[in-house]
């Protein structure tokens, strides 16, 4: 990946007209000064960079990763519960069970059963790690989804993103380390990829599609010839400012910026833009030529950030409203997972030909799953639920065609090796070389962790 | 205090007991023989000295008896009521321990046998502890000592701060760098007390001035300007993580938190004693209602500092809790460098702090009522606290009250004679009464109402009548009318009820028809008899043309009088007429016939609330008898109440409204019980409201009161330890960039302490000498020598002193995320220096926020950066990208990253832009010559040197070449010059103060 990413460089427009971004990343790496230059994880890594892929709203277990024959049986049988979403709410006095609306089928040689609903990540499941036993601590959107990233129910706290980026800097200056496309807001607002009290740099950059897909980054002086002249003055104040004084980190980093910024401007939209690509690879990921939006867009657009590596590359499919949230009627599952089930399936295919699949942790999560219950069985959606739910691991470091923990008959609750929200950051950080118990950060007396006081790797998922 | 005691009074009578052995008795022989083998290999590793979980230690008699979080372990003699044995038995719905491998029967009977026998345990074992450390260490740690006050060193001829730097510096063989220069130190102490530039003229006057007080003069003047409180002020709204929303799942907003800001920026340019801020914010409203009256609403708005804490979750009143835990978190680190949070769930690790300290302090601000911010569960805000004292209220809303009062009166007796009149019509309505048609209409239906079949002969006076009925709830809502009266023979006049009343409907009740009639047609509320409608409402809800007639609500009459459909509560087409009957009665248009002939009636009614909950009647009648004189006789009566209700919605328009501040008041006072590892769903014993143990645990006197009272006196006190050394380390740090305890949240084990630990001292006892006054602590700083030396450290200090952990040379900075916005706008003149008000929130009552859609919007101004709107769920885009305060944690210093998203910023943000642009306006506003001068002047406040005119000549030489090529050399100039600007608004020399 390294070495491609360096031939791309002094191939680069910019080589020549000023420092080339490729050596000046190696010397940023010798700059104790930078936060984000690479680090060396605690152990040797098994991935290089992470993808994440978050489904917001909640995607129901039952209806997609998680088979449940004795819940087709047992459609219709009343229940027993006290869940958080039922307890003392009007017209939830009773009920009853409800069968999933997608037929299940084995696949792949490995046999695993996914329904329907994600028929093309299906038939990828032999390079995929399923976790069926995962739990979480909130039944709330703002708060699970708060959880999934931060592992923190209630209080803002870094980002895993962050924390990665924090652990391991980043591989090019060029771009951010820690990149987020999200179309749209999610719940919890920017606080899903905050850097909160970590070092800024280390805070999620928000990706929009259009024309201007970071603040600030299209030149608004149109002639790049005069934003060069802007900038080589701007250099040749600064470095005489600078040499009338002693050496200071925090001049010389700021001057240090503008390059990396100016190189953005081109290195940004180039890895957005996906004229170079194959119709082949269009077509894995059901893009039209041309297209520049959907999440089919934003799955290759991952792939082309972690070849330029970035470390960490959260997609967000949909945002805090016309989601995964299927509240009114389940078929609304059927009209969002179209949108993500080819690209998925693609970016895994993709990452594989293109031999980043040894190197690139690919995550897929929700903030919980959905109950496998409702007041009537007949109702046709089900409500939030955080006693159970699917995720799943692919590509570096994970086992393939492989399942993890179950749930009890129904789907209801995470039986079987269950994995809470803090062992499935304590595993994708282990993936990344990091102790999650080491990766530590002095804030206001206290050594504050992504998985605060818990958190388990799941070792029987590593490859 | 009290629990210490009882254990020390326990542990001291048990050594006692022990003392008068002297031989090694039976029971030692068992407790050291079956006991103390299971207790070290069996518990101690998770309940000792390394990890205590739960809070319970088994290493020592004392760990027993003070217990965990369930309370004492064992109770001596009663195995069945030890906690310790239920657990080992994992009885009474206590997890069984050990957790992994549980204890045998046998061994278990042991420990019950031992209990039974009164739990004999010669284990003095270890100190009594406090929280995370002993007694006896806390009773050491420095940062818990009485304030001392320092020998000042060397013979009393420097400034003190300097003499104190001076001894450490000279143990390294160092000395302070030279002076800054003039300029240099001009923008730095504009900067440090204004967060803005000099302008040019200050320099121009400071480097012009010679007498020896010049800097003194300088210092004096900033600290008067206006911008000092917006500066510093700020300081303190990143340590109480200020915001403008609440932060739960909707980020609702909040309206008059705003005057907490300002309350803020106002005490700091007042220099207002800090003992006297502090206790304001603790306890505002109590102090208010000891006057004096006018110092009333500050104080109140003061406790804003309480009321802007976190709110959380869907429904933020059920996660008060949360709250709490953020308003003593927040306490805690920001008013004592105490880290009092981390004892939510257990004993505090490090520092002697106890959760029992926590539910303490927790039970006295859950006696306190906090304004409620609304939130997506309940979306209505409340319990805000009026500004006014409830006895100064009273006075200036009571002749409002009054003047109401006497039009209620007048109506009253206005509506009784209304009634006579009406029962007087009705009457004679009765007698002459001919129904020619009746009929309804469903819900989104359509019916003429007479089949073009009713002709009638009429006389003068005589009066025609189309009423509609409620048929189930409020009848269909509102109905579309036409109705038309057409003379048969005569003159063959018809008169149309629509074309009449849109025209004449402003001018009264009843309305002229088009022949010149006055009096013909009769808008009416015919409950109890035909009533003459008085309320006439222009324009309703601000939709120009729609006017009504109406009884209240309803019944009313409508026209859309404009040329467009208004949309309401329903599409109304354009020129068209409406009635709305009422639940309980119906609504009717009279014709009073001008003639006496033969008519004939048509009309329809027509449901005009596509989707209503249920259709209408009507009532078509004829009423053959002269009703001139009763109904002519409301029209005074009526036009009278139309009067008194006009006079009356007047006057509740402009009713006295109680401003409100976001605020707290007191509660119902109540003790809180301890919620075990934080969970409020496990309680366990009630604490007494009280201070701290290791400063004394003094409970709450009033315990009528919250407690909050004695919590802001045991706080804002000289003979607490903490609270003065905090804020002198803060004025420090703000000068010189780092703190002399470079952990200013945190004086606790886990920070780090004071770097010249005598000079902290010295300068917390000068804060207290002046009487908590922040100001001449400014003066003493900036006049010193370590203040006013150079940026730039000699050769020497950069290898004895590279972290300048001395003070061998100032600390340069840059400029902080406000500064920076500030300056683009006061360089380029478009600064509005006035203090802001409120944000244009949208009224409470249109507020829809959810977690799916959370109040996210950032209002544009040009006032200072103090005064944009802070969102708690999204972080401003400029004040994140340039290390903002975090508006949901207190931010005690600010970090400074330098990423390429910054840079971006300066080199395409439109605003940065424009901003550049409008100074390179100001700049060709002069002469060619001083161009260059002006630029550096405006925006560095200095002028070129040789070397800057050059360069400035060499980019616009270079710049040129391609701008030649632009037709209008004007705007090629413009470009040239706003590039320019650009470029020194950019560089390192703007962002960094030295």
């Amino acid at each position: 990946m390294k070495a491609f990413s360096r031939r791309r460089f002094v191939g680069s427009s910019l080589a020549g007209s000023m420092l080339m971004p490729g050596l000046l990343s190696e010397m940023l790496a010798a700059d104790s000064t930078d936060p984000l230059a690479p680090k060396a994880p605690h152990f040797p890594a098994r991935a290089k960079s992470v993808i994440f892929l978050f489904m917001s709203g909640g995607v129901s277990h039952v209806d997609s990763f998680d088979p449940k024959p004795r819940l087709i049986a047992d459609h219709g049988k009343q229940v027993t519960l006290d869940h958080p979403e039922t307890r003392n709410r009007p017209g939830y006095e009773k009920l009853f069970l409800k069968r999933p609306d997608w037929k299940f089928r084995h696949r792949g040689e490995s046999g695993i059963e996914v329904s329907d609903l994600f028929p093309h990540i299906g038939s990828q499941i032999d390079d995929i790690t399923l976790i069926r036993s995962m739990h979480t601590s909130h039944s709330n959107h703002y708060n699970a989804t708060l959880g999934m990233h931060t592992g923190s129910f209630a209080f803002a706290r870094p980002s895993i993103g962050a924390w990665t980026s924090y652990g391991l800097g980043t591989e090019n200056r060029n771009l951010p380390s820690f990149l987020v496309l999200a179309p749209q807001m999610p719940y919890a607002g920017t606080q899903v990829w905050s850097a909160d009290f970590l070092p800024g740099s280390h805070q999620g950059t928000r990706v929009v599609p259009g024309a201007e897909p970071i603040a600030n980054l299209k030149p608004r002086v149109a002639d790049s010839g005069r934003q060069r002249l802007e900038l080589d003055a701007l250099k040749a104040f600064d470095e005489e400012h600078l040499s009338a004084r002693h050496h200071d980190p925090a001049l010389e980093s700021r001057i240090r910026s503008f390059e990396t910024a100016f190189g953005m401007q081109t290195e940004m939209p180039e890895a957005l833009d996906l004229a170079s690509e194959t119709d082949d690879t269009l077509k894995l990921y059901g893009l039209q030529r041309g297209q520049s939006e959907g999440f089919g867009w934003q799955c290759l657009v991952a792939r082309r950030l972690v070849e330029r590596g970035v470390r960490f590359v959260e997609l967000i499919h949909t945002g805090s409203s016309n989601n995964w949230d299927s509240h009114g009627n389940m078929a609304d599952h059927g009209r969002l997972a179209p949108q993500v089930d080819q690209p998925i399936a693609g970016l895994i295919q993709d990452l594989k030909r293109k031999g980043l699949f040894d190197d690139v942790l690919v995550v897929w999560t929700t903030e919980f799953g959905r109950t496998p219950f409702n007041n009537t069985a007949e109702n046709p959606g089900r409500e939030h639920h955080d006693w159970a739910f699917s995720s799943f691991l692919a590509g570096a470091g994970v086992k393939r065609g492989h399942v993890h923990g179950a749930t009890d008959d129904h789907g209801m609750r995470a039986a079987v090796d269950p994995v809470h929200v803090h062992d499935f950051h304590a595993t994708i950080l282990h993936l990344m070389g990091l102790d999650h118990t080491r990766l530590t950060y002095r804030h206001a007396g206290r050594d504050y962790r992504l998985t605060d006081v818990h958190g388990e790797v799941v070792r029987d998922i590593l490859a | 205090m009290h629990s210490i005691a009882r254990q020390s009074r326990k542990i001291w009578i048990w050594i006692l007991a022990v003392a008068g052995m002297g031989h090694l008795r039976a029971d030692d022989e068992l407790f050291e023989k079956s006991i103390r083998p299971l207790l070290e290999t069996r518990c101690v590793k998770c309940h000792g000295a390394e990890t205590s979980k739960g809070g319970l230690r088994l290493d020592s008699k004392a760990g027993w008896q003070v217990g965990g979080d369930g309370g004492p372990a064992i109770e001596p003699g009663k195995p069945a009521e030890s906690r310790l044995l239920l657990a080992l038995k994992g009885e009474d719905g206590m997890t069984r321990m050990p957790p992994k491998e549980p204890l045998s029967t046998a061994e278990i009977e042991a420990i019950s046998k031992w209990i039974a026998a009164g739990a004999h345990d010669p284990r003095v074992g270890g100190p009594v502890k406090l929280g995370g450390t002993t007694v006896d260490e806390a009773r050491r740690w420095w940062a818990f000592q009485p304030l001392r006050q320092p020998q000042v060193p060397g013979n009393g001829q420097r400034n003190p701060i300097d003499a104190f730097l001076a001894v450490k510096l000279a143990e390294k063989g160092l000395e302070f760098a030279p002076k800054a220069d003039r300029r240099t130190l001009i923008r730095r102490a504009t900067y440090d007390l204004t967060g803005l530039p000099p302008k040019p003229e200050e320099v121009d006057a400071f480097l012009a001035d010679t007498s020896p007080d010049a800097f003194a003069k300088v210092v004096d003047r900033l600290l008067s300007s206006p911008h000092y409180g917006e500066r510093w002020g700020r300081h303190w709204l990143d340590l109480v993580r200020y915001a403008d929303t609440a932060g739960e799942n909707a980020d609702f907003p909040l309206p008059h938190a705003w005057r907490y800001r300002n309350w803020v920026i106002e005490a700091f340019n007042r220099d207002m004693p800090y003992d006297t801020f502090l206790k304001e914010q603790l306890a505002g409203d109590i102090l208010a209602a000891e006057g004096p009256a006018d110092r009333y609403a500050e104080k109140v708005v003061a406790t804003g500092y309480l009321a802007i804490s976190r709110r959380f979750e869907h429904d933020s009143d059920q996660n008060m809790h949360l709250t709490y835990e953020d308003t003593i978190d927040t306490l805690g680190k920001s008013l004592m460098g105490l880290t009092i949070g981390c004892a939510r769930c257990h004993d505090h690790k490090y520092d002697a702090i106890t959760s029992r300290d926590y539910y303490s302090l927790y039970g006295i601000f859950a006696s306190t009522k906090y304004a409620f911010p609304g939130c997506e569960a309940k979306p209505r805000p409340r319990d805000m606290v009026p500004l006014a004292a409830p006895a100064e209220w009273q006075s200036t809303i009571k002749p409002h009250l009054d003047e109401l009062a006497a039009i209620d009166a007048r109506m009253k007796s206005t509506a009784e004679k209304r009634k006579a009149h009406v029962q007087e019509a009705q009457a004679r309505f009765e007698k002459a009464r001919h129904v020619m048609s009746t009929g309804e209409i469903s819900i989104d239906g359509e019916k003429s109402i007479t089949d073009g079949q009713a002709t009638v002969d009429v006389k003068a006076g005589e009066m025609i009548l189309l009423s509609i009925t409620p048929l189930k709830n409020h009848g269909a809502d509102s109905t579309a009318l036409d109705f038309e009266i057409a003379e048969i023979g005569g003159s063959g006049r018809t008169w149309n009820a629509t074309k009449d009343l849109l025209n004449a409907f402003p001018n009264g009740n009843p309305a002229a028809d088009s022949h010149g009639n006055a009096d013909t047609w009769w808008l009416l509320d015919t409950r109890g008899g035909p009533g003459l409608m008085s309320e006439f409402v222009k324009d309703l809800s601000g939709k120009a043309g729609l006017n009504v007639w109406r009884s209240g609500e309803t019944p009313s009459v409508f026209v859309n009088s404009s040329a467009a459909p208004v949309e309401v509560w329903t599409r109304l087409p354009a020129r068209t007429l409406f009635v709305h009957p009422a639940p309980d009665g119906n609504v009717a248009i009279g014709w009073l016939s001008p003639i006496t002939g033969k008519v004939n009636v048509s009309g329809k009614i027509r449901d005009a609330h596509a989707g209503g909950p249920d259709g209408v009647g009507w009532v078509l009648e004829h009423f053959a008898s002269d009703v001139r004189e009763p109904m002519i006789a409301q029209k005074s009566v009526s036009a009278e109440a139309r009067d008194l209700i006009a006079r009356k919605t007047e006057l509740e328009k402009n009713a006295p409204n109680p401003d409100y501040a976001y605020a707290v008041i007191e509660g119902q006072p109540a003790d809180a019980r301890m919620h075990l590892r934080g969970d409020p769903k496990k309680q366990g014993d009630p604490v007494p409201r009280r201070w701290l143990e290791v400063f004394g645990g003094t409970t709450v006197a009033n315990t009528k009161g919250s407690g909050r009272k004695e919590l802001a006196d045991w706080i804002a006190s000289a003979d607490n330890p903490l609270t003065a050394r905090v804020m002198g380390n803060r004025i420090w740090l703000h000068h010189f960039g780092k703190g002399i305890v470079p952990t200013p949240n945190d004086f606790g084990t886990r920070g780090t302490p004071p770097t010249h630990p005598d000079l902290l001292d010295w300068l917390a006892s000068e804060f207290l000498r002046n009487g908590w006054k922040i100001k001449p602590l400014h003066r003493l700083i900036m006049l010193s020598d370590a203040y006013r030396q150079s940026a730039d450290p000699p050769a020497e200090s950069s290898v004895t002193d590279p972290s300048n952990s001395l003070y061998s040379h100032f600390e340069r900075r840059r400029l902080s995320a406000e500064e920076i916005r500030d300056t683009i706008l006061a360089v380029s003149d478009k600064l509005d220096e006035e203090p802001a008000g409120p944000h244009p929130f949208p009224p409470s009552d249109q507020w829809r926020f959810t977690q799916h859609t959370p109040f996210a919007t950032f209002y544009e101004t040009s006032k200072r950066s103090i005064y944009l709107v802070q969102i708690r769920n999204r972080r401003h885009p400029f004040l994140g990208l340039f290390d903002g305060a975090d508006p949901n944690a207190t931010t005690p210093q600010r970090q400074t990253t330098a990423v390429p998203t910054q840079a971006l910023f300066f080199l395409n943000d439109p605003f940065f832009h424009e901003q550049a642009a409008i100074v390179a306006d100001r700049v060709l506003a002069e002469p060619p010559e001083t161009r260059a001068n002006a630029l550096f002047r405006i925006v560095l406040q200095r002028q070129p040197s040789g070397k800057d005119r050059k360069f400035a000549a060499g980019f616009l030489d270079r710049y040129a070449p391609s701008s030649a090529k632009d037709p209008n050399p004007t705007t090629a100039d413009r470009q040239a010059w706003a590039t320019l600007a650009r470029i020194l608004m950019a560089s390192n020399e703007f962002l960094f103060v030295e």
